[in-house]
């Protein structure tokens, strides 16, 4: 008896703690900020993905919608900029960090990503897929506005889509610009060789852009993503080669420690490490 | 003088009955009867006044196949309302002309609508030369596939070239192996609308790629007409390659636009004056010269 009311006892605190725990991780008041970028054009910067506010007169288009516990405080900072409902919503790519507000906003709003990236949703058992997705091209028309979404190929994952505002030139690449070196999800299919052709694809798609929302990190320019472009080469020629050398497996990673920045414990090393020997060890 | 009055007095009579006739076949007032019948599990499809509107039930909503005109808004809500009390969510458009996207205007405020991104310019740039006014595009568009999921279940829209139009998108109901063409497959012989981007030398290969595309269906729902089956389907592209063949081989032999006409006429039933001898007679002279 008295055994048993101390494993309840135990049990109790343990799950308190956990609780505990799991509440203070899970970013409760995300320190978002939400910056004009350009005409009716906003972008939600701070926890998780980048999200792109498009506002028309007929409503709002969001680009990603960060993690779950970040939907009231979008909802806020977009009510900050706007009356208009959101309509839409489209996203980059399968990641949490970027679909994580799909379940809170599917009951008002269109969600729209690419057919791999809800398949890897689904996959995942990660809340809120999509209803509507596409192959190669989708565009949505709101309010006389346009916002253009397409699959350039593979590179953070197998299911990235990159986002056009053609009025206001500007694009928003998700994950396939983030942060100062690449993570290859390749899990998720993304892949490294493909992902300087992806970029390429972009850049010579005719679409005229010249200011760019990255999927992490502040608002940069077209040059700084042929700059990124260039710096996700110069990786794979780094590591291609270590491999045909033969070095082995922790001298590569010191390297990309070294040379790229990669954190030892960080999901680059996670996700696009020991794919890399299998694209790259041929 | 008399001569001149009876004839005067003839012609008046003959423009007021065709006055009426008109008038009683365009008011609007009275669109003509649709009837819905059942295809498979959850699959309904409403024939009558323009193209065929199939009708997918699911528990967390309806996706329509097309909305005919948009006098037969009232009668497709009735239809539907009589197998399902679930709202209408999604309307997938196989193409711009108005018998099947002229609900479009009435349908958006409560659902979504998706079409090929040409269909939808084809609207935007009032294309069809005989559409009523005021069609409305879809706000949602794609360049190759599409697919809606609702309630579990799942319809695809692919665009696999030009035919009809340069925007026909076919649809497929994996669950239900079953296909809905558009107007890929209308009537008994293909209306080729040039000016709205059609083709006949690529509806075969279009048609071609919907059998070898791996969509595995056996029942097809045509734009126009009853539902039929794969192996009609196939008859209907070989007519088109035979009228194509023919059509080439008429105007190879420099013959007019008058008398390979009365060839569509004699051979392949198309009527003088159709839209047929409107919209696709020119063009193909031009095509299949």
């Amino acid at each position: 008896m008295r055994k048993t009311l101390l494993v309840r006892f135990s049990t109790a605190v343990l799950v308190s703690v956990g609780v505990w725990v799991a509440y203070t991780q899970t970013p409760q008041s995300p320190p978002n900020k939400i910056e004009k970028l350009k005409d009716d054009l906003y972008v939600i910067i701070g926890n998780g993905g980048n999200v792109a506010v498009y506002v028309t007169g007929e409503g709002v288009i969001l680009i990603d919608d960060k993690f779950e516990p970040d939907f009231p405080d979008i909802m806020a900072k977009v009510k900050s900029v706007t009356n208009q409902p959101i309509k839409y919503v489209l996203n980059t790519h399968h990641h949490g960090d970027h679909t994580g507000g799909n379940a809170k906003f599917l009951p008002s709003a269109e969600i729209i990503s690419h057919a791999n990236a809800r398949a890897n949703i689904i996959q995942g058992k990660q809340p809120g897929p999509p209803r509507v997705v596409f192959s190669q091209e989708t565009a949505v028309f709101l309010g006389s506005k346009e916002v253009r979404a397409r699959h350039f190929g593979r590179g953070h994952t197998n299911g990235d889509a990159m986002i056009y505002f053609p009025a206001l030139r500007t694009i928003h690449t998700g994950d396939l610009m983030a942060g100062t070196s690449p993570l290859i999800d390749y899990g998720g299919g993304g892949s490294v060789v493909d992902w300087t052709k992806t970029l390429d694809g972009v850049m010579n798609s005719g679409w005229d852009f010249d200011t760019v929302i990255p999927g992490h990190g502040p608002v940069a320019k077209k040059a700084d993503l042929l700059a990124y472009r260039n710096n996700i080469e110069k990786l794979r020629n780094r590591v291609s080669g270590l491999i045909r050398e033969g070095k082995p497996k922790d001298d590569v990673a010191k390297v990309l420690t070294a040379e790229f920045g990669w954190d030892p414990k960080g999901l680059q090393m996670q996700r696009g490490f020991e794919g890399l020997f299998t694209e790259l060890g041929r | 003088m008399s001569r001149t009055f009876a004839i005067r007095l003839f012609a008046g009579i003959l423009l007021l009955t065709g006055s009426w006739i008109a008038y009683t076949q365009n008011t609007g007032k009275q669109p003509p009867q649709l009837t819905l019948n059942k295809v498979k599990d959850d699959l309904y499809e409403i024939e009558g006044d323009g193209g065929n509107v199939a009708v997918y039930i699911t528990n967390e909503g309806v996706i329509l196949i097309d909305d005919k005109f948009d006098q037969d808004h009232d009668q497709i809500l009735e239809k539907v309302k009589s197998v399902t009390n679930q709202p209408i969510k999604y309307i997938l458009s196989t193409h711009y002309h108005a018998d099947h996207s002229g609900g479009n205007a009435k349908f958006l405020p409560t659902a979504e609508i998706i079409s090929t991104a040409n269909a939808r310019t084809n609207i935007e740039k009032h294309i069809q030369s005989n559409a009523p006014p005021g069609v409305m595009p879809a706000k949602v568009v794609f360049t190759t596939e599409s697919a809606v999921f609702l309630g579990g279940k799942e319809v695809r829209a692919r665009y696999f070239g030009r035919g009809h139009t340069n925007g026909d998108a076919m649809m497929y109901f994996p669950a239900l192996r079953t296909l809905h063409t558009g107007d890929m497959m209308a009537g008994t012989s293909p209306l080729i609308d040039y000016p709205g981007g059609g083709s006949v030398v690529e509806w075969t290969k279009t048609l071609d790629a919907v059998m070898n595309s791996g969509w595995d269906f056996d029942t097809v729902i045509p734009g126009h007409g009853p539902v039929t089956t794969k192996a009609n389907l196939m008859t209907y592209r070989n007519n088109v390659e035979k009228l194509r063949t023919r059509a080439a081989s008429v105007i190879r032999e420099g013959k007019s636009m008058d008398e390979l006409g009365k060839v569509m006429t004699a051979e392949f039933g198309w009527m003088p004056g159709s839209l047929q001898f409107q919209w696709s007679l020119p063009g193909m002279m031009t095509e299949l010269k």
